[in-house]
């Protein structure tokens, strides 16, 4: 009896979080869907001053959103602030974009076109050798880069034990708390991934399961693999171009990344 | 070499292993003889006595375990392009497998082969290369020295064995120089000077301040308790003191005059404190400050003088015991015809 009152209920979970999803989904859709008609429509709807208020309020929305770094989504943009402003919603987002570009020096980009998830990037170009930093720093930063340079230095693909016996060397134990970064492997594996920085998944037809990581779809937006050659070959002392491979990768990715 | 005669044996253990009912035939590369073998073959589960020793695949068990375990744990060593290991342990392997005849080994033999042809590929992989090679281990060194590692103690060399420490902000210093690689929006920061948002401050206050209250309280408590009865006891000496007066002023009044004691005693409007004036005229009359005497049996009172008192307490005392209940009390109201309390309500 309970057994089978214990399966309907989680079979009704699963249809109400499935039928949750496929309401984001058509939330989503909706804004697919719009016809340019529709569009002219609702844009009589509403005064310039109504439109610069909401563009205004999407802009303060995804700048807070993104000082965790953790990437927006469009459903979330449109169920927090776009709302009954879902017919204009490519106007603005394009007046949103803008803004970031003129005003704040940043850009708005779709890191998944699929899922429509968005983070921003800074779009001037970091300055070299610059000795007064207007911000504190974070030390995370470090710890991301290591990981990274790792993984694009070893061809993009490496399993999780290389990471963890790299770190290891460094005098970090991703089973220890560490003073700065408190749980080392929750960072790695939590944080750096949510934020798209990493991707962490199971290698398929391992027994034990294996795990391997990558970069993560923000990763590859906001850092410049031809710098990051550049400082790993300086830590070296080596000139990046001895790595053939990647120096090549290097320089198609970072002109492919800034043409976009 | 013997990475491709590995292989080629490793894909007709396969089958073997899984059909391992059906008979010895297709069991590979037997160190015992064929003909032995054919006989078997036939017997019921086709697995001969010898073949089935526990304690002799329990051995060829472990022994594929600790070989599994040194490919685990060298992983990085046997990757190393400079090293011949995997093809010691393929030969380990090799010699191992000729006692094998059951599948839980084969299973086993199977396992290694995973991981040899995983470490196979990867050792691969380096030689396509093109260009340096990459190794991180080097890349933890320089990182190290870019970070200004601390070399206090000298270190033996082996990977388990890290000597120095890393200063203060060394991940704050690699963070601030790989910063120019990531082209990120910067976060919000406090415009004048720091405020580093710290954790709230530290438990050990709010447990301090738990206890110390009560410690004072264990300290109030005996006080308190001895105060409330010295109050208590200064409340009835009062009150009998005040009942004492109450009756001397009425004797002074009319001496003539006797007082009956349930007259004096009882508050027609209170029975309670009925019951308390009889409780404090005990006192009085147990420390011979007022004597009580019948007349036509009725009970009578009057305040001992002065001079009265005689020491030592010479006169014959007599104990007795008034008991009153409500309807008692009404009673005596009605028969007296009490009006009014003798003694005033404090």
């Amino acid at each position: 009896m309970s057994q089978r009152k214990k399966a309907t209920s989680a079979s009704q979970n699963k249809t109400q979080r499935r039928s949750q999803l496929l309401l984001e989904e058509d939330e989503d859709a909706n804004f697919s869907q719009i016809t340019s008609s529709q569009a002219q429509r609702a844009r009589e709807n509403f005064t310039s001053d109504q439109i610069d208020h909401k563009v205004a309020e999407v802009v303060q929305f995804i700048l807070i959103k993104d000082q965790k770094k953790i990437p927006i989504r469009r459903a979330d943009i449109g169920k927090h602030v776009i709302k009954d402003y879902k017919h204009i919603y490519a106007e603005v987002m394009n007046r949103v974009c803008r803004t970031f570009e003129q005003v704040f020096g940043l850009k708005l980009v779709e890191i998944d076109l699929k899922q429509h998830i968005y983070i921003l990037i800074n779009k001037l170009e970091p300055i070299r050798g610059q000795t007064v930093s207007m911000h504190p720093g974070n030390p995370k930063m470090g710890l991301l880069f290591v990981i990274l340079s790792v993984i694009f230095m070893k061809g993009g693909t490496i399993k999780e034990n290389l990471v963890w016996n790299t770190l290891k060397k460094l005098r970090l134990d991703p089973g220890e708390k560490h003073d700065e970064f408190g749980d080392v492997k929750k960072v790695v594996t939590e944080e750096f991934v949510r934020q798209k920085y990493l991707e962490y998944g199971k290698i398929p037809h391992t027994e034990p399961v294996e795990y391997e990581f990558r970069w993560g779809l923000r990763a590859e937006k906001e850092v410049s693999k031809l710098k990051l050659l550049e400082f790993v070959g300086e830590l070296f002392d080596q000139d990046p171009q001895n790595w053939t491979q990647q120096f090549r990768e290097a320089s198609t990715s970072g002109t492919s990344s800034q043409s976009t | 070499m013997s990475d491709s005669r590995r292989r080629s044996r490793g894909n007709q253990e396969e089958p073997g292993g899984s059909t391992n009912g059906v008979g010895g035939q297709n069991r590979p590369e037997r160190s015992g003889d064929v003909g032995d073998e054919d006989d078997i073959g036939g017997g019921p589960s086709g697995i001969s006595q010898e073949d089935d020793d526990p304690s002799r695949r329990r051995e060829i068990r472990s022994k594929y375990r600790d070989l599994i375990n040194e490919v685990q744990q060298n992983r990085e060593d046997m990757l190393n392009p400079a090293n011949n290991k995997l093809t010691d342990v393929l030969e380990e392997a090799n010699k191992l497998f000729a006692n094998v005849r059951q599948a839980r080994e084969a299973a086993l033999d199977a396992q290694l082969l995973v991981l040899a042809t995983d470490l196979g590929k990867e050792k691969a992989s380096q030689l396509h290369a093109e260009g340096s090679s990459f190794d991180p281990s080097a890349f933890a060194e320089h990182l190290l020295s870019f970070m200004d590692l601390n070399r206090l103690e000298d270190e033996s060399g082996t990977d388990g064995n890290l000597g120095g420490y890393l200063p203060g902000g060394a991940w704050l210093k690699l963070a601030k120089r790989a910063e120019n690689c990531f082209r990120t929006a910067p976060a919000f920061h406090y415009m004048l000077g720091s405020f580093l948002a710290e954790p709230p401050p530290p438990r050990q206050r709010v447990e301090r301040q738990r206890r110390v209250p009560s410690r004072e309280e264990k300290r109030i408590m005996p006080t308190q308790l001895k105060k409330m009865e010295e109050s208590h006891q200064e409340a009835t000496e009062k009150e009998v003191e005040r009942i004492l007066g109450c009756l001397q002023r009425y004797f002074k009044d009319d001496s003539e005059e006797p007082i009956s004691y349930y007259e004096f005693v009882i508050d027609p409007n209170s029975f309670s404190r009925t019951v308390e004036n009889i409780f404090h005229m005990s006192f009085l009359i147990r420390d011979g400050l007022a004597r009580m005497y019948l007349e036509n049996g009725l009970p009578y009172i009057a305040p001992v003088e002065e001079g009265e008192i005689q020491p030592g307490g010479a006169a014959i005392r007599h104990q007795c015991v008034i008991s009153i209940s409500q309807e008692s009390w009404r009673e005596i109201i009605d028969a007296f015809d009490i009006k009014q309390a003798l003694i005033p309500p404090p």
